[in-house]
């Protein structure tokens, strides 16, 4: 285990000393803290907006930091021959996939953290009590980008990164979509209705993790009222975690395989 | 005993051990097969250098890397003291400095062998110990605090050979450790090696730096194509047999302009030469016959040398004698 701590630490250290990733940061900031500008437009919304906005802004930098950091890498490993140095340490290879997905996870968490940190700072400053919702909502982004995370580290164990950026950002919106393809396929019926319900059966629903306005249990939640229960925070968070374990696990069998030549 | 294509019987002795090792990459849409390593055997015992030598494009690194794991073997294995390869208790005993290597560029070299350290399992505080000590051995003192992104190519080189040896292996493996070093480089990484053979390791390095093989190697193993020439010590690969005798002459003025009247034995060719009239003469020549007519004719003798076959004249022999085999191979 102290092998896969290793690696992760490096890779959180490399992340750490990323100038790319403070901007992209500091634009999901800049963000979250327009909401305040915009809630100005809104009547008696102030906090409404603030929380939308927020919770948008954090989604999407999450979203696209996972999709760059993760198609990166293992393919910087093998651009770079790292992998060259690192291999043929007394480490197995599954160790050195788990170790940079661990980091990379790490990374996201801080990231997020610090994004969840300024919308309820700024949502305090407006005067809103102290929200579970808000917790809530940004523990299942982060489960949301870590099942993001290891579909870019799948594609990215064979394929180049443009590649696997352009599949992984694919699967984000089809898996973003998981209701309505359903929606969907339902109304085509026939052959189209199977290959649908196919696609929607492999593919993450990640919808699950961004339920606000959905029906969930023959019930409307919402971030402004009830949000969701502890069950489904359990319930989905295992989800999230079984399937980036899954898609992990075909990472490291397809990563075990290769030559490095 | 030299070991043409052979392995050694001496199993105890073995650091490493590769059996008809071979690798079929199969490149492009077609899949169209190219060999880059056809059955090779060989077997590098303990305490010794061990040259691994070859044209660029023989092999070298693809047969490294599948020592190292790296590459997986179409056919054949490979054993690191008696252990098979990839599993980490063999990887454990082995250093390995890939070739051009290239390392996180945002860590410092302490930084960089406390990781590699680590990941080889070595306690926190014997890692930061030696770091210390081999960031001296290998001259890098004066910017253990720089990161590695403003190292110069010679410099990283030596990095790569400090976190080889970060972890005290038995067995260190170099791919082109000469590469990117200037000649006081070449030299200091040239003792490193000689001073790792007296602390009792095996040293198993691919070159095509010649003098640097013949200061260093006990054995050495030519590899052509991606197949396996020669194994064994130099003294018993390079043949003892005369090649030509080099006689060098201070000419008169009566003998013509540089000696071109004095006549030549047959075979014999005027090499150039600022001294005087540089002559080689055959293996078989007549050297006392030409050394008579010379002084006859008035010549000063300054040199008379005999030229016996140097490991570049071998490695050329093989070399071209691989690739002559290779076009027959593809004739029909």
């Amino acid at each position: 285990m102290n092998r896969v701590l290793a690696i992760a630490r490096n890779t959180f250290r490399e992340a750490a000393r990323n100038k790319i990733l403070y901007s992209l940061l500091f634009f999901a900031v800049l963000l979250i803290v327009s909401a305040l500008a915009l809630g100005q437009l809104s009547l008696n919304e102030e906090i409404r907006m603030t929380k939308d906005v927020g919770l948008t802004g954090i989604d999407f930098f999450a979203v696209i930091i996972a999709i760059f950091v993760g198609v990166n890498l293992l393919y910087k490993e093998l651009d770079l021959k790292t992998v060259y140095t690192i291999l043929p340490k007394p480490i197995r290879r599954w160790e050195f996939v788990l170790g940079k997905w661990l980091g990379i996870l790490l990374t996201l968490a801080i990231q997020i953290g610090i994004m969840g940190l300024v919308l309820s700072g700024i949502l305090v400053a407006q005067g809103a009590a102290p929200d579970a919702a808000i917790a809530k909502a940004v523990w299942l982004l982060f489960v949301n980008v870590m099942v993001v995370t290891s579909v870019a580290v799948l594609f990215s164990s064979f394929s180049s990164p443009f590649l696997s950026g352009f599949f992984t950002f694919g699967i984000f919106v089809v898996g973003r979509s998981v209701p309505d393809v359903r929606l969907l396929a339902r109304k085509l019926g026939g052959a189209a209705q199977a290959g649908l319900e196919g696609v929607t059966a492999v593919i993450p629903n990640l919808h699950l993790f961004y339920p606000s306005g959905a029906i969930v249990a023959a019930e409307r939640v919402s971030l402004h009222r009830d949000f969701v229960t502890p069950a489904y925070m359990l319930w989905t968070s295992l989800y999230g975690v079984g399937y980036s374990v899954l898609v992990l696990g075909l990472a490291m069998l397809i990563f075990r395989k290769r030559d490095f030549v | 005993m030299s070991q043409r294509m052979g392995i050694a019987t001496d199993d105890g002795a073995a650091a490493l051990r590769a059996e008809s090792l071979a690798k079929t990459f199969h490149l492009g849409f077609f899949r169209k097969k190219v060999e880059a390593v056809k059955d090779m055997s060989f077997e590098v015992k303990r305490g010794e250098i061990f040259g691994f030598l070859g044209p660029n494009g023989a092999g070298k690194t693809t047969t490294l890397k599948m020592l190292m794991g790296l590459i997986f073997p179409s056919r054949g294995r490979v054993e690191v003291l008696g252990l098979p390869v990839p599993t980490v208790s063999a990887k454990r005993r082995v250093g390995y400095l890939p070739e051009s290597p290239y390392f996180y560029d945002y860590l410092t070299p302490e930084e960089f062998l406390d990781f590699m350290g680590a990941l080889c399992d070595v306690p926190s505080a014997v890692r930061r110990r030696r770091a210390d000590v081999l960031i001296k051995r290998v001259g890098l003192d004066h910017a253990r605090g720089r990161p590695l992104r403003k190292f110069s190519k010679g410099m990283l080189q030596r990095v790569g050979i400090a976190q080889a040896l970060v972890h005290d292996p038995e067995l260190v493996i170099l791919d082109e450790p000469m590469t990117g070093l200037d000649p006081l480089g070449r030299k200091e990484i040239r003792d490193l090696i000689l001073e790792l053979k007296h602390e009792g390791k095996t040293v198993f390095y691919s070159t095509h730096i010649l003098p640097d093989v013949e200061l260093t190697c006990d054995r050495v193993a030519i590899v052509v194509q991606g197949r396996l020439r020669d194994v064994g010590p130099l003294s018993q690969l390079l043949s003892t047999r005369l090649i030509s005798t080099e006689v060098v002459l201070r000419v008169p003025v009566a003998a013509g302009d540089g000696g071109a009247e004095l006549p030549l034995p047959a075979g014999a060719r005027r090499l150039p030469s600022a001294e005087g009239l540089a002559v080689e003469l055959p293996a078989d020549g007549d050297v006392d016959g030409f050394l008579r007519q010379a002084l006859a004719a008035g010549a000063e003798v300054l040199s008379v040398g005999p030229r016996r076959e140097s490991l570049e004249d071998l490695f050329v022999r093989e070399a071209l004698g691989g690739e002559a085999a290779a076009g027959r191979e593809a004739r029909p």
